[in-house]
């Protein structure tokens, strides 16, 4: 599902993020990434994402190879994947299901069948009957659900989280980390980066450890 | 392609919902706009309905040949063999001496005056319709009229129409310039409107790019609001001018009087608000266009 074929990404100034990564990621698979921040997780994220593209090497999604791609094509690879941002990346300036509903207008769903993702998506992260609040009423750990709500909500083959569980107590994060795993088990790729080990150890999955932007062995 | 429509259709209800829900900011730019649009319509409207009643004033100018006295009837059948065949004449007519004493009689109520006269003073003539206005293509007509075999003189006083052609021109000239700077004007302020909002939606759209929006996902309701934005400008621009037109007409109705003329401006016609429309709409969508691939390519994965 996710190839890193030898993977370098360079930011200007010339500090090396990546340095000749590669790894695989199977279709199914949950994977979690740990590092120091710095080491490079954000920058693996967005390179999976399209949002960055990388300096050498190949970068395969779902069967595209993102450094072959145009720029203008890269849009359409993120509609398959489902971002959870660190900082949310909530509006404030529109009710969560507004917020819920973005991926689907960007798609175009009818706004009926929308209706009935937005309400199923919210039910799963258990913010159903919040529709209306305004994002800014709600928790931080409501907050980063609402986030899974959106990146989830178009049902994507791929979800990413940038350190989800960051700057949230451990049972709120244990709480997103179940979501996640209930995610996976419905046959979604996840991967999770984040900063504490100890949360992925309880759960027995694959980690790729990342250390200066190569995997520390 | 349904799903595309629907998207357009999508977006240019919700683009005019937001210009409705912000009035009094929107109707700034718009008024900006439309008093842009609505100066060099109302110059465009005076030039060419003065154009209009010029136009009627030299609709006829016409050169007339005088011949020799001495000109024989083989002389003028030699003249009049080469007006029928010149390209640039449109139609003339044979004034024979004693039909030219005949209406001076009749015309200035001077009956008798021949008597008085030894003889017949006035010359046979032919008076020349050409085809063109143009006041340098009379010009070059009345002397090649004039160098005709026993023709004594082309009158012709290109002096009057020569001078109004130019205060045409210029005011053609005028309205162009004005039109094109506003133009320019049009295509920077919806540059500069549609940069504000931009700005103010940064967050939108920052969000809407992680999360898969295209370009043209993120372009669309700005151009949108645009193309509203060029409509409306342009209507109220119409309406501007005619308001112009009907303020104005009396003065200048007023002023023709004085000449024993009928001036009337006129307002647009259905056909120039539509090409008014479509230019407006056209360079906002342009000014759109500028300010949103600016901050999309701020934007564009590195």
């Amino acid at each position: 599902m996710i190839q890193f074929d030898q993977v370098s990404k360079r930011y200007p100034g010339g500090i090396d993020a990546l340095k000749n990564l590669s790894f695989t990621i199977a279709a199914g698979e949950m994977v979690f990434l740990a590092g120091h921040s710095g080491a490079g997780k954000s920058t693996l994220l967005k390179l999976v994402a399209g949002i960055e593209r990388a300096t050498a090497g190949n970068v395969l999604v779902n069967g595209q190879n993102l450094s072959k791609l145009r720029a203008s094509q890269l849009p359409y690879v993120r509609q398959h994947i489902g971002l959870v941002f660190q900082d949310h990346k909530i509006l404030y300036d529109r009710s969560v299901l507004d917020n819920v509903m973005m991926p689907l207008d960007i798609i175009g769903y009818d706004r009926r069948e929308a209706l009935r993702r937005v309400r199923a998506a919210l039910d799963k992260v258990g913010l159903a009957g919040k529709e209306k609040t305004a994002p800014i009423r709600l928790s931080g750990g409501e907050q980063q659900r609402l986030c899974i709500a959106r990146a989830v909500v178009h049902r994507p083959a791929i979800l990413l989280a940038d350190e989800p569980s960051a700057n949230l107590d451990r049972a709120y994060a244990l709480d997103i980390m179940e979501l996640f795993k209930s995610f996976h088990q419905v046959g979604v790729t996840v991967l999770i980066s984040a900063h504490d080990e100890t949360l992925m150890e309880d759960y027995g999955r694959r980690i790729l450890r990342l250390r200066e932007g190569q995997f520390a062995s | 392609m349904k799903h595309y429509l629907y998207l357009h259709w999508q977006s240019a209800r919700t683009a005019l919902a937001k210009l409705v829900r912000q009035p009094v900011a929107n109707l700034l730019s718009l008024l900006m706009l439309s008093i842009a649009l609505a100066l060099p319509i109302s110059l465009y409207l005076t030039v060419s309905s003065l154009q209009d009643w010029i136009g009627r004033l030299t609709a006829t100018p016409q050169i007339t040949l005088f011949m020799e006295m001495s000109a024989e009837p083989a002389d003028h059948a030699a003249v009049d063999a080469t007006l029928k065949a010149h390209p640039k004449i449109a139609s003339y007519q044979f004034v024979s001496r004693a039909q030219a004493l005949a209406d001076l009689e009749a015309r200035h109520a001077l009956a008798g005056v021949a008597e008085g006269l030894d003889g017949n003073p006035l010359p046979d003539a032919f008076v020349v319709t050409p085809t063109s206005l143009e006041p340098d293509a009379l010009e070059r007509l009345q002397k090649e009229l004039s160098g005709l075999p026993m023709v004594a003189e082309a009158q012709f006083d290109a002096h009057w129409a020569r001078r109004l052609y130019g205060l045409m021109a210029l005011g053609h000239h005028l309205t162009l310039a004005l039109a094109v700077a506003f133009a320019v004007a049009l295509v920077l302020v919806t540059h500069n409107t549609i940069r504000m909002q931009i700005l103010a939606r940064r967050d939108e759209i920052e969000v809407a790019t992680l999360i898969g929006a295209p370009d043209s996902f993120i372009r669309r309701p700005f151009l949108y609001h645009a193309c509203w934005q060029g409509l409306l400008a342009a209507l109220i621009a119409w309406g501007l001018s005619a308001l112009f037109v009907a303020n104005a007409n009396p003065a200048i109705q007023e002023l023709a009087r004085l000449y024993n003329e009928q001036v009337e401006l006129r307002g647009l016609a259905p056909r120039e608000l539509a090409l008014l429309t479509a230019g407006a709409i056209a360079l906002a969508a342009i000014g759109a266009r500028l300010a949103t691939r600016q901050h999309l390519r701020q934007l564009a994965p590195r």
